[in-house]
């Protein structure tokens, strides 16, 4: 088992706001908190009739501190009432639906492959979270849960979008300049970006595909083509649509939603989370057998084709 | 704005043949600052040694940064920073990965972009995607204690002069891979000039009393990166650490 200082934190952090949510809100955004769907559904619908405010220059202005709703970090496809996990000593996941509002019955359209090595497969067994190794949660796994923050810098060339998880910045050039070449990638891609209407659409390529989405390991490869929304639906609350598509590794492109809610704590500002600084548990995870994960289950599966 | 009409047009039609010009930075922002986005990075060789040095085998020969050049150790902190050179392949913190702190991460060898608004400047360096923000809102310091790797930065503008206050710091970063180093006590004081549209003076002054016995100062310049297409990628030591040793 995973036992670990860090995982306890975690557990302990995640089991807090638990707590509260036995009475959590109804609706997010004026949108039902039932689910990703359902929300969604609905956020796409609001988003026509909301006007959001402006920058000084006339761009939507989505700048602030944000944080993911409606989402968790066990799996993009959801937890069921019968994953063992859900009874786990340590860390018990919490039953939830699907993050995944197409394909309709919210399971990620792996090729066959592909499924042993992610949903608690390959990458699970073997492999440690490359979050845990302080890689980074990658696209759109930073997204989930932890503080952000979207920054509109003076000129319009650049949207910042950074988050406290592990100092993680996003720069999205709104500027139209060339895609970086096929020869370099980066955790998080080369992202470009562009306003449709009131939605700011970030395009990305060029990921190294070490990212992982959710605990369960799954995941995307380097060939990963990722294209989100962010839609705000009212004052403090963003529609967050994130569009994979990978043929390499999916039948078909698929789509994950949830909500950013603005955090409105006075004095709110992102610190810093130093992990590899601090982290004391990749050695013993290693010790245990578990490997490091740089895209080698997907990786190994390419090269014996 | 501070510019009118005919200066407008002027500049349109001076450049009017590239895109790439059209969208570079103008030279104040919207709220009449001196403009300092764009990617920048130092020509100098501080990151293996902020003082005067001879080439050593990998490390360039290079003038120091240091204005006048020597650094007021007390006795017990000199002893130290030699102890730190000569351990320095592996006491670095940079050789774990380790983000590098301020000022160290300004002239490490790779860009870094800043990004402005008029109640923040954001940097994002290439080197370990290290962030810093810059609230430039009025807010103070928040109470401390704190530690941060990269400190809390909060600026004002003294003229045309960005001056940022450092502070709350950890032990454990140095200033270069010479062992120069700091205590948790280091409080920095960073001016951002821009000298002309591609360069930033750029100076850091720095009190610790654990360390050093005054205050002194570094000054470079930082240059603007002009290639059309460059862009700040991505160097993250602990992961590229990391993925060495799982290969062997």
């Amino acid at each position: 088992m995973r036992t670990s200082a860090l995982v306890l934190a975690l557990a302990i952090a995640l089991l807090a706001p638990l707590g509260a949510q036995d009475e959590k809100p109804k609706t997010v955004g004026g949108c039902p908190a039932t689910g990703s769907l359902e929300f969604h559904t609905c956020a796409i619908e609001k988003a026509k009739t909301f006007t959001p405010p402006r920058t000084r220059s006339g761009k939507p202005d989505l700048q602030g501190y944000w944080r993911g709703q409606l989402a968790q970090s066990f799996s993009m496809e959801g937890v069921r009432g019968n994953e063992p996990l859900v009874g786990d000593k340590v860390m018990p996941w919490r039953i939830a639906p699907p993050m995944i509002v197409d394909p309709p019955d919210g399971r990620i359209p792996y090729q066959p492959w592909a499924v042993p090595i992610g949903r608690i497969g390959v990458n699970y067994k073997d492999y440690v979270d490359p979050r845990t190794a302080c890689g980074g949660a990658g696209v759109p796994r930073l997204a989930q849960q932890d503080a952000n923050q979207i920054f509109q810098p003076d000129g319009d060339q650049f949207v910042l979008w950074l988050f406290e998880d592990h100092h993680v910045q996003r720069m999205i050039a709104m500027d139209g300049r060339p895609p970086l070449g096929d020869g370099i990638t980066v955790t998080n891609g080369d992202s470009r970006g562009h306003w449709e209407g009131n939605t700011l659409v970030i395009d990305s390529k060029n990921f190294n595909g070490y990212n992982w989405l959710d605990d369960s390991g799954n995941f995307y490869t380097d060939t990963a083509h990722i294209v989100e929304r962010l839609t705000m639906i009212d004052a403090d609350t963003l529609d967050y649509e994130v569009r994979v598509e990978d043929p390499k590794e999916f039948t078909r492109p698929w789509t994950m939603a949830w909500a950013q809610v603005r955090v409105k704590d006075p004095g709110f500002e992102l610190l810093e989370e130093a992990c590899r600084e601090g982290q004391r548990d990749v050695d013993s995870l290693l010790q245990q057998g578990f490997k490091y994960y740089f895209g080698n289950p997907w990786r190994e599966r390419a090269a014996s084709r | 704005m501070r510019y009118g009409f005919t200066s407008t047009l002027l500049a349109a039609l001076l450049f009017v043949p590239s895109v790439h010009a059209a969208a570079q930075t103008s030279a104040r922002t919207s709220d009449g600052k001196p403009n300092l986005q764009g990617i920048w990075q130092v020509l100098n060789t501080a990151a293996w040694d902020i003082q005067d040095h001879s080439a050593r085998l990998g490390v360039p020969a290079g003038q120091g940064i240091v204005v006048g050049n020597d650094i007021p150790y007390t006795p017990a902190a000199l002893a130290k920073k030699r102890q730190n050179f000569a351990n320095r392949a592996t006491a670095d913190p940079e050789s774990k990965g380790y983000l590098p702190g301020v000022p160290r991460i300004m002239y490490m060898p790779f860009p870094f972009q800043i990004f402005q608004a008029p109640d923040q400047i954001v940097m994002i360096f290439e080197y370990d995607r290290g962030i810093r923000t810059i609230y430039t809102n009025g807010t103070p310091h928040p109470r401390g204690p704190l530690n941060f790797w990269m400190g809390d930065s909060r600026g004002h503008w003294e003229g045309d002069t960005l001056v940022a206050d450092v502070t709350y710091f950890t032990d454990e970063t140095w200033l270069d891979r010479a062992g120069n180093f700091h205590s948790e006590a280091l409080h920095v004081i960073e001016r951002y000039t821009l000298a002309d549209a591609d360069h930033i003076d750029y100076e850091a002054t720095l009190e610790d009393a654990n360390v050093f016995t005054k205050p002194w100062t570094m000054r470079m310049v930082l240059y603007r990166r002009k290639e059309p297409n460059v862009r700040v990628l991505e160097y993250d030591p602990g992961r590229l650490i990391d993925e060495a040793n799982a290969s062997r």
